[in-house]
């Protein structure tokens, strides 16, 4: 059996697994630097910097909160909702509060700003509670009950969005600009998301390797039942669980109403609770609860978002089609990547069968369509055929090792 | 002419099987013959290669080197089903069972019988289910969800996949460590009307009485290696032990008298209800006093409502049950374990995988979790605070682990056990629940576990003990209570009771 890494290990600062992502970083950074045919890590470094740092702390902050519900053995589906309807919910308080102001683009005010975020937070709180409640009390499954706050609470925000505008202004609205400076100098000013990203990740490693809820938190992630006859209150552990994944995702939902000027219902953060945990699974969570680090998270957070901007880059147009396909790329190989030495010597086989006979083709269709569609059809052809030929060649190699195995 | 003769006769032939594991060399030139129609018992400590070999044997791992064959054919086994073609089938330590699907379709996992249009036949599987389980002695009907058995009855499900293969060599790697008595002499009649068919049998188990009731021939494992090989009527149960050891264990018994103490707990008409089961309770009208100083054990078979009983005092269970538990002199009503543990009692669970051991979690990790408070150093874990935690009841209970931060998987199941004991020792309890707790143990580590029990009773502890096995209740328990059918049969004073006696009042005969 190797040698687990635990919370608790000492000495190095991370895991292999992370020095590996680390690296995988950097490879990616010198890659998109060499091939992007603007090469704008060379010319505006700060730039590029500035659009990495802003997509990451905006992923990392919620990234973290689904870290935490991961390890406690749960799931949160609804972080890309919470986003909306905290944004929502702090655009309507401040609605409410300053009307005029809001309407004629004018300041609102620190105390309305303050009561906006605060009610965004307790939105958070609310919701929480709410999944904590059908997860522990109703005794729903943690999948079933995020899956109905993510269609629920999007939708919820849109109506409070119109009802608002409704009442409050001349004509109803889907959604609801903000113009106070203060959201303007957050969004000018990147190292505000950027340092309360890096605090709340500290936060959490301090919560999750220091303290008694978070080895609460690992225990009931890593068995529940023996958690509750150990004397574990799982119940409120829960309860924090789905707290913090929701307050950061309320907290996320601040950033993006600055980064945007305004909070859309309707649109944001649409689908963004599957990148928070991509990012988790990359950084080695493992969704059966137990297992995972904030290093982890986070460098899985960048990871994410330094491919995504690496193929923005080198795909010069409407680069945002294919976030979808390089998170889901990403996350398979980099789950794929963590068992390569339970494959070396396992005996295990990527291509077992007619099923890895069937699938050659398939992935090799995948690539080519894609290189066709980014670069131009001769390309796909050729990219396609080039990895049909490779991967034929691996299934081929696994499919003699695997006969030579066996007894004549 | 002979040399056929001599390989018809022999059922499997293993040469020099090694086996090597990261870190271990789990099996080093292991050589075993097994007769054609014998029962072969393999006997050896946790950690002796036993359960490696039968695994190589069935198809699950593969040899580094050595050489298999099967009724004088050389075999290589890529899996289970490899194995089952040969008529090689296991029954797993562990339990394999999906537990959301019925006991038939278990019994015929992967090998679903169908109707003539292909469709899955449940009917034809549900009837040979029932007849392999009749078999068995076992009352549980084929629909039962496979999750809703006790262990015990699960382990009864396992026999009777695999003996739903019809294999001419079955190996049984510890069939009874989840059994009672009632059930194990069950299955001992099961494995001699299989041995009358001609079924040859390989046999790991830590219970002595059994190997000798039943062994024709007995192979000894230590440290991978194969010590020898003796028929039953040439050895003596001591000889065998001695050999697995390599040293010679002098047999505990405590009979030094233990000073007894106040009255800690007292039950009272403890009635616990089971509104889905004809019966209507798992526990009716029981009453206990339990003292410090003191091992109350309690006997029953599986079902007769042990685990419910200690669970109820422990607050697991939800708080429907009648009647009154005082935990000295004062009314108690746990409702969570929490409460429980606050009040000074500590439970043990009975199945250390499922319920007691946090796998992610290293052994400091595992040992602190009920008392990390005393762990914190201003409002944070402290790992040098932890170490030092831990270090007191890991050297008390004699845990052999390469470290605090070793990985507690990588402990054998004695020195896990011991570590679930140390956790609860650090909470400072009163009272010792302990659930059938040396379950899946080797000899030696059950006696040290006896002892360490004895200990913690010496310095005032009062322990409620469960066992599947008698003769731990006998050697350890200065009063033994009887559980049949959630009913109290019997009390009995350790030097009135006998395996006869408590066997007829768990049997309610």
């Amino acid at each position: 059996m190797a040698a687990p890494d635990s919370f608790l290990s000492g000495g190095l600062l991370l895991r292999r697994s992370e020095w590996a992502l680390l690296a995988a970083i950097v490879i990616a950074i010198v890659l998109t630097a060499l091939v992007d045919a603007n090469h704008s890590y060379w010319f505006q470094p700060l730039a590029s910097l500035r659009d990495i740092a802003r997509s990451t702390a905006l992923l990392g902050i919620f990234a973290l909160g689904a870290a935490v519900v991961i390890i406690a053995g749960g799931i949160d589906l609804s972080a890309g909702s919470m986003i909306a309807l905290s944004a929502t919910v702090c655009a309507a308080t401040m609605l409410a509060l300053a009307p005029a102001e809001m309407v004629g683009f004018k300041p609102v005010g620190g105390a309305v700003v303050a009561a906006g975020c605060l009610a965004s937070l307790l939105a958070g709180f609310l919701v929480g509670t709410l999944h904590a409640w059908l997860i522990t009390a109703v005794r729903l499954p943690p999948f079933i009950a995020t899956l109905a706050t993510l269609v629920g609470l999007r939708s919820l925000a849109r109506a409070l969005a119109t009802s608002t505008t409704a009442a409050l202004l001349p004509t109803k609205n889907s959604q609801i600009n903000v113009y106070d400076p203060a959201f303007k100098f957050v969004r000018d000013n990147v190292w505000i998301p950027v340092a309360v990203f890096g605090l709340l990740a500290f936060i959490t490693w301090l919560l999750l390797t220091r303290t008694v809820l978070g080895r609460h938190l690992q225990s009931l992630g890593g068995n529940e039942q023996a958690a509750r006859l150990a004397g574990i209150r799982t119940d409120n552990v829960k309860w924090f669980a789905y707290c913090y994944a929701a307050m950061t995702a309320a907290l996320a939902g601040l950033f993006y109403v600055a980064n945007e000027s305004v909070a859309a219902p309707a649109i944001q953060a649409r689908g963004h609770e599957l990148n928070a945990i991509a990012a988790a699974v990359v950084g080695g969570c493992s969704l059966t609860g137990g297992v995972g680090t904030v290093p982890g998270t986070v460098l899985g957070t960048v990871f994410l978002r330094v491919v995504i901007d690496a193929v923005s880059k080198v795909i010069k147009t409407e680069a945002e089609i294919y976030e979808g396909l390089i998170v889901g790329v990403v996350v398979v190989l980099a789950v794929t990547f963590s068992q390569v030495g339970q494959l070396a010597k396992g005996g295990r086989r990527l291509f077992p069968g007619t099923l890895g006979i069937c699938v050659v083709p398939v992935l090799a269709l995948l690539v080519g369509s894609v290189v066709a569609m980014t670069t131009g059809p001769r390309a796909g052809i050729a990219a396609g055929l080039a990895a049909l030929g490779l991967l034929a060649a691996v299934r081929l190699w696994e499919g003699r090792q695997a006969a030579a195995a066996r007894p004549a | 002419m002979t040399a056929a003769r001599q390989t018809a006769h022999r059922a499997i032939a293993m040469r020099s099987i090694t086996k090597r594991f990261p870190g271990v060399v789990a099996l080093d030139g292991v050589s075993l013959e097994v007769r054609a129609g014998e029962l072969h018992a393999i006997c050896g400590e946790n950690g002796a290669g036993k359960s490696t070999l039968m695994k190589i044997l069935s198809g699950v791992y593969q040899p580094d080197a050595g050489a298999l064959e099967i009724h004088g054919q050389p075999a290589r086994f890529t899996g289970t089903r490899a194995a089952e073609r040969a008529g090689v089938a296991i029954i797993h330590q562990e339990l394999n069972l999906v537990e959301d699907l019925s006991v038939a379709a278990n019994v015929f996992l992967g090998r679903e019988r169908r109707t003539p249009l292909g469709l899955v036949d449940d009917r034809a599987m549900e009837v040979e289910t029932s007849r392999l389980l009749q078999m068995l002695e076992c009352r549980v009907a084929p629909r039962t969800r496979a999750g809703s058995l006790r262990v015990g009855d699960q382990q009864l499900v396992e026999i009777a996949k695999a003996l739903s293969l019809d294999a001419s060599i079955l190996v049984m790697d510890e069939p009874t460590s989840a059994l009672t008595e009632a059930e194990s002499v069950r299955l001992e009649r099961t494995i001699h009307r299989l041995r009358d068919r001609g079924t040859t049998i390989l046999y790991i188990s830590h219970k002595m009485d059994e190997v000798f009731r039943l062994a024709d021939r007995i192979t000894v494992l230590r440290d991978g290696r194969h010590v020898r090989t003796v028929d039953r009527a040439a050895t003596t149960p001591q000889e065998i032990t001695g050999w697995m050891v390599g040293r010679e264990i002098a047999c505990h018994a405590f009979h030094e008298p233990r000073p007894r103490g106040a009255k800690l707990l007292e039950i009272k008409a403890l009635t616990l209800p089971w509104p889905e089961h004809p019966r209507g309770y798992r526990l009716a009208d029981v009453s206990l006093d339990l003292h410090a100083g003191e091992i109350v054990g309690v006997a029953g078979l599986m079902g007769a409502g042990r685990t419910e009983l200690l669970e109820t005092i422990f607050g697991v269970s939800p708080p429907t049950w009648a009647g009154t538990i005082r935990l000295a002199g004062q009314p108690v009503r746990f409702i969570h374990p929490r409460e429980a543990c606050d009040a000074g009692i500590a439970m043990v669970t009975e199945d250390r995988k499922r319920l007691g051991l946090f796998p992610d979690l290293d052994v400091a990790g595992n040992v602190s979790l009920c008392s990390l408070r005393e762990a914190l150093q201003g409002g944070l874990l402290s790992r040098g605070r932890e170490e030092s935690l831990v270090a007191g009841p890991l050297r008390d209970t004699g845990v052999k682990t390469p470290g605090p931060h070793a990985s507690i998987m990588g402990l054998s199941g004695g020195n896990q056990q011991k570590c679930i004991i140390g956790r609860w020792l650090l909470t400072q309890p009163r009272i010792l629940l302990l659930d059938d707790p040396t379950r899946g143990i080797d000899v030696g580590a059950k006696a040290e576990l006896y002892q360490l029990i004895d200990r913690l009773c010496r310095q005032g502890l009062g322990v409620l003990l469960t066992s599947s096995e008698l003769p731990e209740l006998l050697t350890l328990a200065d009063r033994i209570l009887v559980l049949a059918e959630g009913r109290l049969t019997a009390e009995f004073a350790r030097a009135e009771a006998t395996e006869h006696r408590i066997l007829e009042a768990a049997t309610g005969s």
